[in-house]
C-alpha cells in the first residue's frame, strides 16, 4: 500500500475540492432552506415555545412533546390513522385507475384529447377543486345527491358525516390525481417493445396474461417512482381537507399536516407541532424504505 | 468622479436627515377593504369613512407622523402577529382580540398604556369591554369593539309557518325549529328551522356558553385552576342544543351563512353580521330580518367578547403611538360628541363601539332594528374568560361539541372529555 503515488493523491484532493467548489452554491441553498429549518424544528420539538417569547427563554422539556402525542393526544392519533388511510387508499386507487386508463388509451383514436381531459385537474389549484367538489357534495343542493335521489338511492351528508367525510375527500383526490401518473404510465407503456406482446400472443397468452406477465413487470421502475412520489404527496395533503371538511368532527377528517397547522398556529404550540412533524417524517421514511426494499427484491435498484 | 461621489453622499445624507424628522408607525388590522378604505357610492363619492380617512386626517394634523395600515384577513391575523414578531418586523399598533391578550401579555409583546389612557378606559367604557381589556388587573389598551349574541330570525319564514313572534325560551325554539323546515319531495332540505355552524370555534362555543350561562353554569372556576364543563348545568346546556338536532330542527350540514340566502329561519349571531345581511337582502332587509334576545333556558344570558387596540413593546415611538390611538379612539369630537372610532364602528363597520358616549350618540346606527337588541343585551352579557391558551381551550371544546352534534357521543361524554383536556391545559399555566 505504501507505493501509492503522492501525485495521484494530490490530484484526487484537488478534484474533490473542485467538486465541492462547484456544488457549493447548491449546498449553500440546500443548507439555508432545508438543513437549517429541519435542524431548527428538531430543536424546537424538545421545547415549549409559543413563537411569541424568544426561543432562548422557552423551557426545554425533553421528550415530553413526543410522549404527549403518543400517550395523551387522541386527536394526533386519529390524525395519524387518517393520514395512513388517506395515503394508502388514494395512492392505490389513483395509480390503479391511472394505469388502467393508460392501457386503454394507448392505442385508441384521439387519445391525446382524453389524456388532456384527465390531466386538466392537475393544473387546477387544489383550493378551487375543493370548493367545486364541495358544491357537488352539498347534501341538499349538490349534484351527487340529486343523482342518487333520482335513482331512489338514499342521499348522504358527504362532507359532514364522520364515517364518510374522509372518503369523500379521497374520491376528489383520486379524481384530481390521475392525470400525472397517467402521463408517466403512457410514456412507459410506449417504451415496451411490441415484440414481447407478439411473442406472447403466438404462445396463446390472452390480454390479461399479457398485462400481468409483460406489462406489469416491465413497468416496475415506473410503479416504484409513482408509488413513492404519490405517497410523499399524500402524506402532505392539506388543502383539500382544510377546504372541504371544516364542518366535520376533527377526529374523523384531520390528517397530520392539518393537525400540525392547527397546533402550531391556533394553539401556539410550535414544539408539539414540530414533534408531530418529526413523527410523520419517521413514518414516511420507514414506509418509503419498505417500498424500496420490496421493489429491490423484485429486481429494481438504483433508487437508494 | 470624486465630485460625483460627494454629491451622492450629500444627497443620501440630506434624505437621512429628512427621514429623522418623521415618525413611522405601522398599524396592523384584520378589517376588510371597505372597512379600511371607506364606503363609496356608484359615482365614487365617499359615503362612509374607513380607517384610512381617519389616518390621513391624523397625518395631516401631524405632518411628522407617517402611519401605514397593514390589513390581513381575520383567519391570518394572529399568524401575522406571530410571524412578524419572530422576524423582528412587528407592527407598532395592533387591533387585538381579547382572547389572545393573556398570551401576548405573558410573552411581553404588549406595552402598558400610559396612565391617562387606562384611567380613561376605566371611566368611560362598558364593563364587558373593560373586562376584555384587563389582564392580571392591568388595562392593556383601548377597547374598540364589544360583541355579544342574539337570535337573528327571518320574519317572513316565521310568518309563513304561522309564527308572529320569535321564540322567547329555548323550549319554544326547539318546538318551532322543526316546523320551519322545508323539504322537497325527495327529502332534500330546502329550508332549515335553525342553524349552528361547525368548524369555527367562536360560532360553536359562544352560543353554547350563552346557553351555559342561561343554565347558571360557568366554564372555568375562579383563578382558572379548574374547568367546570362537567357540571350538571353544562351538560344540560349541551343537551338543550342536541334537542334541536333530535327534534329535526337542524342537522350538521346546516350553516349560519345560509341565513343570508333566505334558507335558514333562525340563527344565533353577533352584531357585525348586519352589514352582510343588508347587502344580501337589500331593500327587503328591514321587512325580512328580525333580532331578538337569545331564547333562554333558565334565565336570560349572553356571552360577549371584546377587541382592543394595543401598542407593541418593541415600538420605537410608543408615546406617539398612544397619542394617535387616544386621538382615534378616545378624543370626543365637539360637533358630534362621539369618538372617531365610535363613528367608524357604528357607521362603517357595523359593530358596537364600547365607549358609553358612543353608545348614546349614535342613535341612528345603534338604535336600528338590528343593533338595538344587541345593545340591550349587553346587560346580560358575560365576557369570555381571558385565560392562557384561550384559543386552544376553545378549539378543544368545539371539537367535542361538534362530535356530540353528529351523535358520536353524548353531551356528558363530550363535556367530560373536554373538561379533562382543558384541565390538562390549565394545569400547565395555573
Amino acid at each position: 500500500m505504501k507505493n501509492k503515488n503522492p501525485n495521484i493523491l494530490t490530484m484526487k484532493r484537488k478534484e474533490t475540492f473542485a467538486g465541492y467548489f462547484f456544488i457549493s452554491p447548491a449546498l449553500l441553498f440546500y443548507s439555508i432552506f432545508f438543513i437549517f429549518p429541519v435542524t431548527f424544528s428538531f430543536l424546537i420539538s424538545f421545547k415549549r415555545w409559543n413563537m411569541l417569547r424568544p426561543l432562548s427563554s422557552s423551557p426545554w422539556i425533553g421528550f415530553r412533546n413526543y410522549i404527549y402525542l403518543f400517550t395523551r393526544d387522541d386527536l394526533f392519533k386519529a390524525s395519524l390513522i387518517n393520514s395512513v388511510i388517506y395515503a394508502f387508499v388514494t395512492v392505490f386507487l389513483t395509480l390503479s385507475i391511472a394505469l388502467l386508463i393508460a392501457v386503454v388509451l394507448l392505442n385508441i383514436k384521439y387519445a391525446v384529447v382524453w389524456r388532456f381531459i384527465f390531466f386538466a385537474p392537475i393544473v387546477t389549484p387544489q383550493v378551487a377543486l375543493g370548493i367545486v367538489w364541495g358544491y357537488l357534495y352539498d347534501p341538499n343542493r349538490g349534484l351527487l345527491n340529486s343523482i342518487l335521489s333520482f335513482f331512489g338511492i338514499p342521499t348522504h351528508h358527504w362532507l359532514t358525516d364522520p364515517s364518510l367525510a374522509l372518503f369523500s375527500v379521497m374520491i376528489t383526490a383520486v379524481w384530481a390525481g390521475i392525470g400525472g401518473p397517467l402521463l408517466i404510465f403512457t410514456a412507459s407503456l410506449k417504451g415496451i417493445p411490441d415484440l414481447y406482446y407478439d411473442a406472447a400472443k403466438i404462445d396463446g397468452a390472452n390480454a390479461i396474461k399479457r398485462f400481468w406477465y409483460i406489462t406489469l413487470p416491465l413497468l416496475r421502475p415506473t410503479l416504484l417512482f409513482t408509488i413513492i412520489t404519490g405517497l410523499l404527496g399524500a402524506w402532505q395533503v392539506f388543502d383539500l381537507i382544510y377546504i372541504m371538511t371544516r364542518n366535520a368532527p376533527a377526529e374523523s377528517v384531520w390528517v397530520v399536516s392539518l393537525y400540525m397547522y392547527q397546533i402550531a398556529f391556533q394553539s401556539l404550540r410550535m414544539g408539539r407541532a414540530s414533534a408531530a412533524a418529526f413523527i410523520l417524517f419517521l413514518i414516511v421514511l420507514v414506509i418509503t424504505l419498505i417500498v424500496l426494499r420490496i421493489f429491490k427484491k423484485g429486481g429494481i435498484e438504483g433508487y437508494e | 468622479m470624486v465630485k460625483r461621489l460627494f454629491l451622492i453622499s450629500l444627497l443620501i445624507l440630506g434624505l437621512s436627515i429628512l427621514s429623522w424628522g418623521s415618525i413611522k408607525l405601522v398599524m396592523a388590522v384584520h378589517w376588510s377593504d371597505y372597512q379600511v378604505n371607506g364606503v363609496y357610492d356608484k359615482n365614487g363619492n365617499l359615503v362612509s369613512k374607513g380607517l384610512k380617512q381617519y389616518v390621513d386626517e391624523y397625518m395631516h394634523l401631524n405632518p411628522d407622523v407617517k402611519i401605514e395600515i397593514q390589513s390581513v384577513a381575520f383567519d391570518d391575523y394572529l399568524k401575522k402577529i406571530l410571524i412578524t414578531h419572530m422576524s423582528g418586523k412587528s407592527a407598532d399598533v395592533y387591533l387585538l382580540y381579547s382572547l389572545w391578550g393573556v398570551q401576548l401579555v405573558d410573552s411581553g409583546i404588549l406595552n402598558v398604556p400610559p396612565r391617562y389612557i387606562s384611567e380613561d378606559v376605566k371611566k368611560n367604557y362598558v364593563e364587558s369591554a373593560i373586562k376584555g381589556t384587563t389582564i392580571n388587573n392591568v388595562i392593556w389598551g383601548i377597547p374598540i369593539e364589544v360583541d355579544n349574541y342574539a337570535l337573528v330570525y327571518n320574519k317572513k319564514l316565521l310568518k309563513e309557518a304561522g309564527y308572529s313572534h320569535p321564540p322567547k325560551t329555548w323550549d319554544e325554539l326547539v318546538e318551532m325549529a322543526p316546523k320551519l323546515i322545508k323539504k322537497d319531495n325527495k327529502g332534500a332540505v330546502k329550508q332549515y328551522g335553525f342553524a349552528f355552524l361547525a368548524g369555527w370555534d367562536s360560532a360553536v362555543v359562544h352560543p353554547y356558553l350563552s346557553l351555559l350561562y342561561s343554565c347558571g353554569g360557568k366554564m372555568l372556576a375562579p383563578g382558572y385552576k379548574k374547568c367546570l364543563l362537567n357540571s350538571p348545568e353544562a351538560i344540560k346546556a349541551l343537551n338543550e342544543e342536541l334537542r334541536v338536532f333530535k327534534n329535526g330542527g337542524t342537522d350538521p350540514s346546516a350553516s349560519v351563512w345560509n341565513f343570508a340566502q333566505g334558507t335558514v329561519a333562525m340563527i344565533i349571531m353577533a352584531p357585525w353580521y348586519e352589514s352582510s345581511l343588508k347587502i344580501a337582502f337589500g331593500d327587503k332587509f328591514a321587512e325580512t330580518v328580525g333580532v331578538a334576545p337569545i331564547p333562554y333556558i333558565d334565565k336570560p344570558a349572553n356571552v360577549s367578547y371584546a377587541w382592543f387596540t394595543g401598542v407593541d413593546s418593541t415600538c420605537k415611538h410608543k408615546k406617539q403611538a398612544w397619542k394617535f390611538l387616544s386621538w382615534l379612539c378616545s378624543e370626543i369630537q365637539p360637533n358630534t360628541k362621539t369618538t372617531r372610532l365610535g363613528d367608524l364602528m357604528a357607521e362603517t363597520i357595523g359593530a358596537i363601539p364600547p365607549r358609553i358616549i358612543d353608545l348614546k350618540n349614535h342613535p341612528k346606527q345603534l338604535e336600528d332594528v338590528y343593533t338595538r337588541t344587541f345593545i340591550k343585551e349587553l346587560k346580560h352579557s358575560i365576557p369570555e374568560p381571558n385565560v392562557v391558551q384561550g384559543a386552544e381551550i376553545k378549539t378543544t371544546l368545539m371539537n367535542e361539541i361538534v362530535k356530540a352534534w353528529h351523535g358520536e357521543q353524548t353531551a356528558k361524554q363530550a363535556l367530560e372529555k373536554a373538561t379533562k383536556k382543558i384541565n390538562e391545559i390549565l394545569s400547565e399555566y395555573y
